[in-house]
C-alpha cells in the first residue's frame, strides 16, 4: 500500500519534474551540436512557469477544457506506469489526453491549428498500431501486457526484440515532435505552420500542455527503459544512448510531409515488427 | 408466465404491427408505438428474472406452433418473391424459389416432427441481446415518431406512408426477439427472414430510385443469407438427426462433417452482418429514413448476424473455421476503418464503424477463447447504445441543416449546442477510455495477441477509427470564437430517446463489472477475468476501470470548472497573422476586402478514397470467405 | 504567495519569448535580428525564443516604420499577445519613421500606434545593440503586472 502510494508520487510529481530536465538537456544539447551556448538546463521551468503567470487569453471555453483533461489523462497514464499496470491501458489513456488536445485544436477556426490538428492525428495514426505491436512482441516474450510481469524477466527484452526496440524509437521521435516528423508543431519555432495545433493555446493553458508533454516523454522512454529493466545501469545506458541518437537525428534530419511519414513509418515499422514477431513465433 | 412473456416479446411486436398499418390515425399510432415500447422494456426485464430456460410454449389457437411457422414462413417467401418479380430481379427469384422449394421440402418429408425438444431457450446471451433489442429498439421508434413527420413534411406526401414504415419497424423487434429465443433452428431462419423483409421495405420506403436499387441489393444479398442458412439446417439435420440449435452446438466437435453447416451459418451471419464483400448493403440502407438505419445498425439486423457467430462459437471452437472467421472479422474491421476515413459523409462513417465493430465481434467470436467471447459480447451491448445513439443525433443534425456532411456541420456547435454535445460524448464513448467499447475493445486486444495477423489488423484498424471519430468531434466543435450559444428547441420525444441512449451508454460503461460477472460470466465455458473493485484481471492484462473513472471524471469536472472560469477571460479571435478583422472570422484581404477564413479537414481520398479501395478491398474479403468455407468442406 | 510571485518574475526574466514583426522595414534591421539568434550571438542563451506567434510571445519586436496599410496587423498583433507584454521598437525606423519618414504613407514610429517600452536607435542597430535593448526589457517586462487572478 505504502509502495504503491510512493509509486503514485513519483509518478504524479518526479515525472514531470524529470521530463523538464530531459527537455532542458536536450536544448542544452542541441544547441552543443549546433556549436552555440545554449539556454541553461532549467531553461524549460522557467518557460513554464513565466506561462503560469501570463493572462489568461482564450479563443474559447473548448481549449481550456481539453487543456485540462489532456494534463489529467496524461499524468494518469504515467502514474499507471509506475503502478505497473498493463501497457495497452496505459496506451489507451495516453491517447484519451491526445484525442483531447487534438479536438481543442479542432475547436477553434484558426487554420494553422485545424492543418496541425489534421496533423497531429496522422501522427497519432501513424505511431499507435507500431506501439501495439510493440507490446505485442513484449507479451510474445513474457506472456503478459503487464509490467510487473516485464520486471520479473531475468533477461533484457532488448535479446529478443531488438527490431521491435527500434520500432519503438520511430515512436518515440514522433511522439517527441523530432525532425523529421515534427510537423504538427515543433519545438523550434517559426515553421510553416506557426505552431501548428498549439497555436492557440496560450498562457497558462500552453503551459498545461507542456507539462502534458513532459509527462509523455517520461512515458515513452520508460517504455523504452523497460526493454534493459534488469539492471539499472542497463536502463540508464539504454535510455541515454537512445536520446542521443533522437537529439543527433533531430539535428541532422529535414521535416518531412505526412505522406512520406504515413508510408516509410508503416512499412518500416510493420515489417520489422513482423519480422521480429515471427522471429519469436518460432522459437 | 412465461408462456405470456415470449408471447408479448414475439408477437406483440406483430400485432402492434398490424394495429399500426391498419389503424390510420397518427395519434392512435404513436400511442400504440409508445405503449409497445414500454411493455417491451418492461416485459424484457421480467422475462431476464426467469433466465435461463428452456421452454416450448403450448399449441397456439389448438395448432402446433411449427404449422405455424411453416405457413408463416411460406407466406413470407411468397411475399418476397412478389417484389423479386415486381423489381425483375433475377437472382433474388432464383433464390427464393431455391428457398421455397428446399424449406417445404425440408420441413413436410424430412424433418421428424414427432421428436420433443424445447422450442424456445435462453441463456444470458439470448436475454443480453432481448435486452438489447426491446430497449433500444422502442426508444428509435419513440424517435422516429416526430422525425416522420417531419420527414413527410419535407417530401410533401399527399398519403401518408408511415402506417407502413412503422408496421415493419416495429415488426423487426418482434423478430429479433423470436430469433434470439429460438432454439429451433427452423424458427431462427423464419425469423431470420422477416428480418430481410423488413430491411427490404424499410429501405424501400421513400420510394426514390436509388432507394428501390438499394432495396433489392439488400434483399438479394439477404437472400443468399438465407439460402446459406437452409443448405446449413438442411446438411447438420443430415449429420445430427437434429434441428435443435443446443444439440448442433454440442455435436460441433464431432468434427469435419458439421464443420459445413456450422460454416455456413457463419456465413448467413456474415452477410447479414454486411461483413466485406457484403457490406453494398448496408452501405445502400442509408437513403432510408434515419430511425432505419439507426435500427438496422444497432440493436437488430446486423446484430442479427453477431448473434449467430457468438450463439454457434462453442460449436467450432479450436477449429479452422474459427480461425479464419477470425482473421475475416478483423480484415474487414481495418478495411472499412480505412474507407470511413475518406468519408465526409457522416451517416456513411458511422455505416462504415458499424460494419467494422460487428468484423470485431466476427474476430471475437473467432478467436473463440473466453476472453474474445466477452469482449463479443461487451461489444454488442455498448456498441448498440452508443451507435444508435449516433445515428439519431445525426438524423436530428440532417433534418436542421439539411445536410449529412461532416464539413457542413463544421461549427454545430453554435447552433445546435445540446445535440451536439450529446453527439460529441456518443463518439466519446465509441473511442476513448473508460468507456465501454473501448473496454471490449481492449479485451479483443489481448485476446488476439496469440494470432499474429489478427493482432496486427486490429492494431492498424482501430488507430484509424480513433482518427475518424477523433476528426469528426473535433469538426463539430469548430465554432467561431466568442458567439452566444443558444440552446436549441427539441420536442419530448426527440429528446428523450438521445438522453436515455446516451444515458444507457454512459451508465452502462460504470457497469461494466456488473454486467460482466452477473450476465457474461454464467455463460462462458471458463471465466476470462477475475473483477475486483472495478478492476477486470487475469494474467494477460488489468484493466484498471473504476480507478481510471475515477481520476478522468475528477479531471474532467475539474476541466469544466476551468473552462466556467476562463468565460470572464479575455477572448480574442484565432491567429490570423493580424490580418483579422472586426469580424475574427475572416482577414483582411485584397482592396481591404474582407475574406472568409475556411479550413477543411483531411480526407486522404488518395490513400483511403473509398473507389479506390473498394474493389481491392472485396476481392480480398471474397477470398478469406471462399478460405472459411472452402476450409470446413 | 510572495515568493511566488518572485519566482514567476524571475521566470519571466529568464524566458522572453520574442516576435518579431517587420512593420516596413528595409529588411537590414532584420538581418540583424536574425543574426542575434546565429551561434554567433546565440540569444537563446537567455532563454529567448522566436515564435512565430502573438500569443505565445512577450516581446513584439518591430523593425520598420509604421505605415497606413500595415498600421492594423501591428495594432492587431499586440491585442492578440496576452499580458504582461512589451514592445521594443528598433532602428532609426521604427523610432520615428526614419528616412521614410517623409513618405506620403508612412505614419512613422511604432509609438504612434502602440506604447512602446524600450527604444534601440541604429540603421540598423548592431546585434549587440538589440541584445542589449532586448535585455534592459526584460527589467521591464519582470516587474509588469500581468494576469490579475
Ligand atoms: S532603420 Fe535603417 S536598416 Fe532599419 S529598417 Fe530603417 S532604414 Fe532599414
Amino acid at each position: 500500500m505504502i509502495r504503491g502510494v510512493i509509486l503514485v508520487i513519483i509518478g504524479a510529481v518526479a515525472a514531470p519534474l524529470l521530463g523538464g530536465l530531459i527537455a532542458g538537456v536536450d536544448r542544452r544539447l542541441t544547441a552543443w551540436l549546433q556549436s552555440r551556448y545554449g539556454p541553461p538546463i532549467w531553461q524549460p521551468f522557467f518557460d513554464v512557469i513565466k506561462l503560469f503567470g501570463k493572462e489568461r487569453l482564450v479563443v474559447n471555453g473548448w481549449q481550456v477544457f481539453c487543456a485540462h483533461v489532456y494534463i489529467t489523462a496524461t499524468m494518469l497514464s504515467v502514474v499507471l506506469f509506475f503502478l505497473q499496470s498493463d501497457l495497452l491501458l496505459i496506451l489507451f489513456v495516453q491517447a484519451f489526453g491526445a484525442i483531447f488536445l487534438v479536438i481543442g485544436a479542432f475547436s477553434t477556426t484558426s487554420p494553422y491549428s485545424q492543418v496541425g490538428a489534421n496533423r497531429e492525428l496522422i501522427q497519432i495514426l501513424t505511431y499507435e498500431p507500431l506501439i501495439v505491436l510493440v507490446f505485442v512482441g513484449i507479451y510474445l516474450v513474457t506472456g503478459s501486457f503487464k509490467i510487473s510481469e516485464i520486471l520479473a524477466q531475468t533477461k533484457p527484452l532488448l535479446v529478443s526484440l531488438p527490431l521491435l526496440y527500434i520500432v519503438l524509437c520511430y515512436a518515440l521521435t514522433i511522439k517527441l515532435r523530432k525532425s523529421p516528423f515534427d510537423f504538427s508543431t515543433s519545438h523550434h519555432a517559426h515553421q510553416e505552420l506557426v505552431k501548428g495545433f498549439l497555436t492557440e493555446y496560450s498562457g497558462r493553458y500552453l503551459a498545461l500542455v507542456e507539462i502534458g508533454h513532459w509527462y509523455e516523454v517520461v512515458l515513452i522512454l520508460g517504455l523504452c527503459s523497460l526493454f534493459w529493466a534488469t539492471s539499472w545501469i542497463g536502463v540508464l545506458v539504454l535510455v541515454g544512448v537512445t536520446y542521443l541518437c533522437e537529439i543527433l537525428i533531430d539535428n541532422i534530419m529535414a521535416r518531412m510531409t505526412w505522406q512520406w511519414m504515413l508510408g516509410y513509418v508503416w512499412t518500416m515499422g510493420l515489417a520489422m515488427s513482423f519480422v521480429n514477431l515471427i522471429w519469436l513465433h518460432g522459437r | 408466465m412465461l408462456n405470456t412473456l415470449l408471447f408479448i416479446l414475439i408477437l406483440g411486436p406483430f400485432i402492434a404491427a398490424a394495429l399500426c398499418y391498419f389503424v390510420r390515425i397518427s395519434h392512435i399510432r404513436s400511442f400504440i408505438v409508445l405503449a409497445m415500447g414500454c411493455l417491451l422494456a418492461v416485459t424484457s426485464i421480467l422475462l431476464f428474472t426467469k433466465a435461463p430456460f428452456s421452454h416450448t410454449p403450448p399449441p397456439l389457437l389448438n395448432i402446433p406452433i411449427h404449422w405455424w411457422i411453416i405457413w408463416g414462413d411460406d407466406g413470407l417467401l411468397l411475399t418476397m418473391l412478389y417484389y423479386g418479380f415486381k423489381h425483375r430481379h433475377l437472382f433474388t427469384k432464383i433464390l427464393i424459389i431455391f428457398q421455397i422449394v428446399a424449406l417445404d421440402y425440408f420441413e413436410l418429408f424430412m424433418v421428424d416432427h414427432s421428436k420433443t425438444f424445447p422450442l424456445f431457450f435462453a441463456d444470458n446471451l439470448s436475454l443480453i441481446m432481448v435486452l438489447i433489442i426491446s430497449i433500444v429498439g422502442p426508444l428509435i421508434c419513440v424517435f422516429a415518431i416526430p422525425y416522420m413527420n417531419k420527414h413527410e413534411e419535407h417530401q410533401g406526401l399527399k398519403k401518408s406512408r408511415q402506417p407502413k414504415f412503422f408496421a415493419f419497424l416495429v415488426m423487426i423487434i418482434g423478430a429479433m426477439n423470436g430469433l434470439v429465443l429460438s432454439n429451433n433452428i427452423i424458427f431462427m431462419y423464419v425469423f431470420f427472414e422477416v428480418t430481410t423483409l423488413g430491411s427490404f421495405m424499410l429501405i424501400s420506403h421513400d420510394r426514390t430510385e436509388t432507394a428501390l436499387k438499394n432495396a433489392v441489393r439488400a434483399l438479394w444479398m439477404n437472400c443468399l443469407a438465407g439460402a446459406a442458412f437452409i443448405v446449413a439446417m438442411i446438411l447438420a439435420y443430415i449429420t445430427q438427426g437434429t434441428v435443435d440449435a443446443q444439440e448442433l452446438i454440442r455435436g460441433g466437435h464431432m468434427g469435419g462433417i458439421m464443420l459445413t453447416p456450422l460454416a455456413l451459418l457463419c456465413f448467413a451471419g456474415m452477410v447479414k452482418a454486411a461483413q466485406i464483400p457484403f457490406q453494398s448493403w448496408l452501405l445502400g440502407a442509408m437513403v432510408a429514413p434515419t430511425p432505419t438505419s439507426a435500427l438496422l445498425h444497432s440493436s437488430t439486423m446486423v446484430k442479427a448476424g453477431a448473434y449467430i457467430a457468438l450463439r454457434f462459437a462453442p460449436g467450432y471452437a479450436g477449429t479452422f473455421l474459427s480461425q479464419s472467421l477470425a482473421v475475416c472479422g478483423a480484415f474487414t474491421f481495418l478495411a472499412t476503418s480505412a474507407m470511413a476515413v475518406s468519408q465526409s459523409n457522416g451517416k456513411k462513417v458511422l455505416a462504415y464503424s458499424t460494419i467494422g465493430n460487428l468484423g470485431l465481434i466476427f474476430a471475437c467470436a473467432g478467436i473463440n477463447t473466453p476472453e474474445a467471447i466477452t469482449a463479443g459480447i461487451l461489444l454488442i451491448i455498448f456498441h448498440a447504445f452508443s451507435k444508435a445513439l449516433l445515428f439519431l443525433c445525426v438524423g436530428d443534425i440532417e433534418q436542421h441543416i439539411g445536410s449529412r456532411d461532416i464539413e457542413v456541420m463544421r461549427g454545430l456547435y453554435a447552433k445546435m449546442p445540446r445535440t451536439t454535445l450529446i453527439a460529441i460524448l456518443g463518439m466519446v464513448t465509441m473511442m476513448l477510455p473508460p468507456f465501454g467499447v473501448l473496454l471490449s475493445k481492449w479485451m479483443a486486444l489481448e485476446a488476439a495477441s496469440k494470432h499474429l495477423f489478427v493482432m496486427v489488423l486490429l492494431a492498424v484498424g482501430s488507430a484509424l477509427m480513433v482518427m475518424y471519430w477523433a476528426r469528426w468531434a473535433g469538426i463539430l466543435l469548430s465554432a467561431p470564437y466568442g458567439s452566444h450559444v443558444e440552446p436549441e428547441r427539441q420536442g419530448v420525444l426527440t429528446r428523450l430517446p438521445l438522453l436515455a441512449l446516451v444515458g444507457g451508454a454512459v451508465v452502462l460503461s460504470l457497469c461494466a463489472p456488473l454486467l460482466y460477472s452477473n450476465l457474461v460470466a454464467p455463460i462462458l465455458s471458463a471465466p476470462s477475468f477475475s473483477v475486483r473493485a472495478g478492476i477486470f484481471e487475469n494474467p494477460t492484462g488489468a484493466f484498471l476501470l473504476y480507478p481510471v473513472i475515477l481520476v478522468l471524471a475528477l479531471g474532467f469536472i475539474y476541466a469544466v470548472y476551468a473552462a466556467k472560469k476562463a468565460q470572464k477571460a479575455r477572448t480574442s479571435g484565432p491567429y490570423l497573422c493580424g490580418a483579422q478583422t472586426t469580424d475574427p472570422e475572416s482577414f483582411e484581404g485584397p482592396m481591404r476586402k474582407p475574406v472568409a477564413v475556411s479550413s477543411g479537414a483531411y480526407y486522404f481520398e488518395s490513400i483511403f478514397g473509398e473507389q479506390r479501395l473498394t474493389v481491392w478491398f472485396n476481392v480480398c474479403g471474397g477470398m478469406l470467405v471462399a478460405l472459411l468455407i472452402g476450409g470446413a468442406l | 504567495m510572495d515568493t511566488i510571485k518572485a519566482f514567476i518574475r524571475k521566470s519571466r526574466a529568464k524566458s522572453p519569448w520574442l516576435l518579431h514583426f517587420d512593420c516596413g522595414s528595409c529588411n537590414g534591421c532584420d538581418i540583424e535580428v536574425l543574426a542575434c539568434l546565429t551561434p554567433v550571438y546565440d540569444i537563446e542563451r537567455f532563454g529567448i525564443i522566436n515564435v512565430g506567434n502573438p500569443k505565445h510571445a512577450d516581446l513584439l519586436l518591430v523593425t520598420g516604420t509604421v505605415n497606413h496599410r500595415n498600421k492594423k496587423v501591428l495594432a492587431n498583433l499586440a491585442e492578440q499577445m496576452p499580458d504582461p507584454k512589451i514592445v521594443v521598437a528598433l532602428g532609426s525606423c521604427g523610432l520615428t519613421g526614419g528616412i521614410f519618414r517623409e513618405a506620403y504613407n508612412v505614419i512613422g514610429g511604432v509609438d504612434k500606434i502602440i506604447p512602446v517600452d524600450v527604444y534601440v536607435p541604429g540603421c540598423p542597430p548592431k546585434p549587440e545593440a538589440i541584445i542589449d535593448g532586448v535585455v534592459t526589457g526584460l527589467e521591464k517586462f519582470a516587474e509588469k503586472k500581468g494576469d490579475k487572478s
